[in-house]
């Protein structure tokens, strides 16, 4: 099988010669379709540059990231755009809805930008507000849905039109912790129904252990890598606690 | 450092806000020109003649130049606010890092002073030339040469012009920097709310368009049909009314805007977003939109009344006579014109008239009951009989007053006539011809009357019978128009001497000669006479003449007056409307920036969100505009019934005209706003293209 993302000795830096900081320093990985990846490491670390190196957001100093076969410093432009609308979908943070605009409205927007048919759009809409369980609250606006309602809703327009894999930025970053798994679940849940490909930045190892693989980076390399087996998601999370604690105090501290 | 971080700051103002300082060097520019009225050659020009007149008008420059003033501050008030605004984050660092408020104070306030001299440094140059421009074309198109044009440059205005522009800017700036300086820090720091307000229920919206419609109605008719120019009680209950009812309107305006919404399906990319774009604009910003709508229809109905003024006032420029000349002495009346041309040969001034000739105007004197020395009621029978007309009302009303009229000789008005090239009237013993004063008739009433006069109604004069017949006349008897008469008969020679008994005023007319006038303008043959007349001493006679010029003058001198200052007004009030609009369109789309940034990181193109800014501004601003121009319609309508009732009356082409003038300038002004705020959203948007992320 092919990858759908490959990351080839990718590195960013910052400033000028003499005082120059490595965010990252030649990372290289891949992701298959299908999978559902975790990146965690502590501030600084360098996975917040890499999420935006795939979005477009930066470009990387060296290095190349392949989605596709198509390397993202070819594109330009239009195609630029189609990326950013098509091939991926967007988690943030902060849900980034339009509060002037409805549920329905907010999901439809990407149809709206790439000119997708509004009957196609209307029926993706309809089945994942059903799996999303956002039906009932398509016709409100933001400020009236709860939180993990608007994440649910984010998710749904970042789904939309089918992108080949999901950046998610600390999507649980602004949920209590009732919201965050209930977001969470859904997430795997599109992962395991959908075999939708999801690339998720966090620090939270409670969303971390819904992953099935988790890539740690330290100081703009990859430190370790955690593969989810057969394990329970508790057994998964006990590991990635081990983990970020050693990351946390280093290797004298631990182990 | 201070000194340069206040030179970067103010740059950086100019820069982010060219809207806010172009309306700073317009206000600059509208300050000088009312204040530098006083040196128009036009002015200048008129202050011989019409001192008293032109005095008048320069005592009220005052007044319109403090109503500027409070309206140009609103405007730059609004606009600074919206720039400080935009740095409280700014603020609340500086303060943050220890900054000293007084410091803060003073350095916002030496980056505010800054840009206040930037404003004037540029404004005066332009509003010296713009000035000097209006005064040659107004002087060109009066006729006055250029020749005699001086550049003049008004140290008053210059001075007044600073001083308003720095007090009000200084005003606006104290109470502004107050409000912030008594917010805590951290209220500073903290990012203003985006502002996503409670919509009420669509119903309630739709209520308010209806009833601002309503309203707006009922305004308009009451001041088409007239009812409001009876009292001012009433006057200010339609006021009342087209203001709340344009309120309404506006904040109704909403559902209007869903209702689009939903039904237009369009295929265009980011319909929806747009949409609730400008439902939110319109709901949030209801009542500066109002304000703007209502600037932008006083702006229309001033410019309406300027043009028609300066139209109507134009109308009657083809004259006859060039002098009349009055007699104040005790002499015998009917030796005046020999008295008058024997001294005029004495003073070497016969030869610049080609005509000299009498108007004798009297009065019936012969009847010992003056009360009814004249009856008329067959006239005014016929005019009763009359499908009732406003023109008819109002020609009755002339005639229940005019119960003693003037007579006038027919062998002169007949020289009259031969002057102007017109055909002389043919009077029987027995019969008599009607003039009206030009002012008090319009065409439709002299038709109805001529028809009238065709029927030869009968009148009597002291008890003789005497028939109306022939048309209305109505050219001017005298050179001046402020001696008009409302009613006059026309009789034979012998009649009028036979009523009058020899009692009458005489005025002598006289015609400039061909020689006089030698091939210069008009306006420069008179003035030379004049200074002749004036050498020729005829006071000391007891003689006083007036000139077409001044004759001319009086006109121009209110024509000038009243549409410079309609039209001026106009400007100003389309100019606030318009940069209101736009600065608060920019500070609205800078308010909502994360919006343009997430649909950057959807994927949308810099085209596609320029295209959606442009389609929202374009909407934006033809709301309020199109609410006007409607509103005008009507506006415009009632302004010549209630003002202009008897220059314009019944006169569709003109409206039409005007009304097509209006429009035009009304699109040139709206295109070059929308252009300039489109070209700066296009600027803004550019710098939401590079997404970054916020952690």
């Amino acid at each position: 099988m092919e990858p759908i993302l490959k990351i080839d000795n990718l590195s960013k830096t910052y400033g000028n010669v003499p005082n120059q900081t490595k965010a990252l320093n030649g990372i290289s990985f891949q992701v298959m379709p299908g999978e559902f990846l975790g990146i965690m490491g502590s501030s600084g670390s360098g996975k917040s540059t890499l999420l935006n190196c795939i979005a477009t957001v930066i470009q990387a100093t060296g290095g190349s990231i392949t989605i596709e076969g198509t390397e993202l410093r070819t594109l330009k432009g239009k195609a630029l755009a189609e990326y950013r609308g098509k091939t991926v979908g967007y988690l943030f943070q902060n849900f980034e809805l339009l509060d002037n605009l409805t549920g329905r409205e907010n999901i439809l927007l990407p149809t709206s930008l790439h000119g997708v048919s509004e009957r196609d759009g209307k029926e993706r809409l309809n089945k994942l507000a059903d799996y999303l369980e956002i039906t009932d609250i398509l016709d409100k606006f933001p400020t009236q849905m709860s939180g993990g309602q608007r994440q649910r809703v984010a998710a749904a327009r970042a789904l939309i039109l089918h992108p080949k894999m999901i950046l998610a930025d600390e999507p649980t970053g602004a949920l209590d912790s009732k919201n965050a798994k209930n977001v969470m679940e859904k997430l795997a849940g599109l992962n395991r129904d959908e075999q939708t490909t999801i690339l998720m930045v966090t620090h939270d190892s409670n969303a971390a252990s819904f992953c099935k693989r988790i890539l740690f980076i330290q100081d703009g390399v990859i430190f370790h890598e955690l593969r989810r087996g057969d394990e329970s998601r508790q057994d998964f999370y006990d590991r990635i606690l081990m983990v970020m604690a050693q990351l946390g105090g280093g290797s004298c501290n631990v182990l | 450092m201070f000194s340069n971080l206040v030179l970067r700051n103010s740059r950086r103002n100019r820069k982010e806000n060219g809207l806010f300082f172009a309306s700073l060097v317009i206000s600059i520019v509208a300050f000088y020109i009312i204040l530098s009225i006083s040196r128009q050659d036009v002015m200048i020009f008129l202050q011989k003649m019409e001192s008293d007149a032109v005095n008048r008008l320069m005592a009220m420059i005052p007044i319109f130049y403090g109503m500027t003033l409070v309206i140009l501050f609103f405007l730059i008030y609004f606009a600074s606010k919206f720039q400080l605004e935009r740095r409280r984050h700014e603020f609340g660092v500086c303060l943050m890092l220890g900054m000293r408020r007084g410091k803060l104070f003073g350095m916002l306030m030496a980056e505010d002073f800054h840009n206040s001299i930037l404003a004037l440094a540029v404004g005066l140059p332009v509003a010296v030339l713009l000035s000097e421009l209006i005064s040659l074309v107004t002087a060109k198109a009066v006729g006055m040469g250029i020749v005699g044009h001086k550049f003049t440059l008004s140290i008053p205005a210059v001075f007044w012009t600073m001083a308003g522009f720095l007090a009000i800017k200084l005003a606006a700036f104290l109470i502004l920097s107050g409000k912030i300086s008594r917010q805590e820090v951290g209220g500073l720091l903290a990012d203003t709310p985006e502002g996503a307000k409670k919509q009420r229920p669509s119903a309630v919206y739709a209520l308010s368009a209806a009833a601002g419609v309503g309203l707006l109605a009922a305004a308009y008719s009451m001041a088409i049909r007239g009812t409001s120019w009876q009292q001012i009680g009433m006057m200010a209950l339609t006021l009342l009314m087209g203001l709340t009812g344009t309120l309404l309107l506006f904040y109704g305006m909403g559902a209007v805007v869903s209702l689009l919404l939903k039904r237009e399906k369009s295929r265009q990319k980011l319909h929806t977003f747009n949409f609730r774009q400008i439902q939110e604009s319109v709901i949030h910003q209801s009542a500066s939109m109002a304000i703007s709508s209502l600037l932008i229809l006083a702006a229309l109905c001033c410019f309406g009344a300027g043009v028609a003024i300066a139209r109507t006032n134009n109308q009657s420029d083809a004259h006859v006579l060039d002098y009349t000349f009055e007699d104040h002495s005790s002499e015998p009346p009917e030796q005046f014109l020999s008295r008058l041309q024997n001294l005029l040969e004495q003073k070497g001034v016969r030869d610049q008239f080609s005509e000299l000739f009498e108007m004798k105007i009297g009065r019936i004197r012969i009847a010992d009951d003056h009360k009814n020395a004249f009856r008329m009621e067959p006239l005014m029978k016929a005019l009763e009989s009359l499908p009732e007309s406003e023109n008819r009302d109002m020609l009755i009303n002339r005639f229940s007053v005019s119960d003693n009229p003037y007579l006038l000789c027919l062998s002169d008005y007949n020289k009259l006539l031969e002057l102007a090239g017109k055909p002389a009237l043919q009077l029987g013993a027995d019969e008599a011809a009607v003039y009206m004063g030009s002012d008090f008739v319009n065409e439709a009433q002299a038709e109805i009357l001529s028809r009238i006069f065709s029927e030869k109604p009968e009148v009597q004069i002291d008890g003789s019978t005497f028939f109306l017949t022939g048309e209305l006349q109505t050219a001017d008897i005298v050179t001046d128009r402020s001696i008009t008469i409302l009613f006059a008969l026309i009789v034979p020679d012998e009649v009028f001497d036979y009523y009058t008994r020899q009692q009458y005023s005489v005025y002598v007319n006289a015609v400039l000669s061909e020689d006089a006038i030698g091939g210069d303008s008009l306006m420069n043959a008179i003035s030379r006479v004049n200074t002749l007349l004036d050498g020729a001493a005829l006071e000391d006679s007891w003689i006083e003449y007036e000139s077409y010029l001044q004759n001319i003058g009086r006109q121009l001198f209110y024509m000038v007056a009243a549409s410079y200052i309609t039209i001026y007004l106009a400007i100003i009030f389309l100019v606030i409307a318009n940069t209101v609009m736009g600065v608060q369109f920019l500070m609205g789309q800078q308010k909502t920036s994360r919006r343009y940034k997430t649909l950057v990181r959807l994927g949308a193109s810099y085209e596609t969100l320029c295209k959606s800014a442009r389609k929202q501004i374009s909407w934006y601003f033809s709301l309020p505009v199109a609410v006007a121009a409607v509103s005008s319609l009507f506006g415009v309508k009632a302004l010549f019934a209630g003002l202009l009732a008897s220059r314009t009356e019944g006169n569709d082409a003109e409206m039409l005209i005007i009304s097509a003038a209006m429009i035009l300038l009304l699109c040139v002004v709206e295109y070059i706003y929308m252009t300039a705020v489109k070209r700066s959203s296009d600027r803004y948007l550019l710098t939401k293209m590079v997404p970054e992320r916020e952690e």
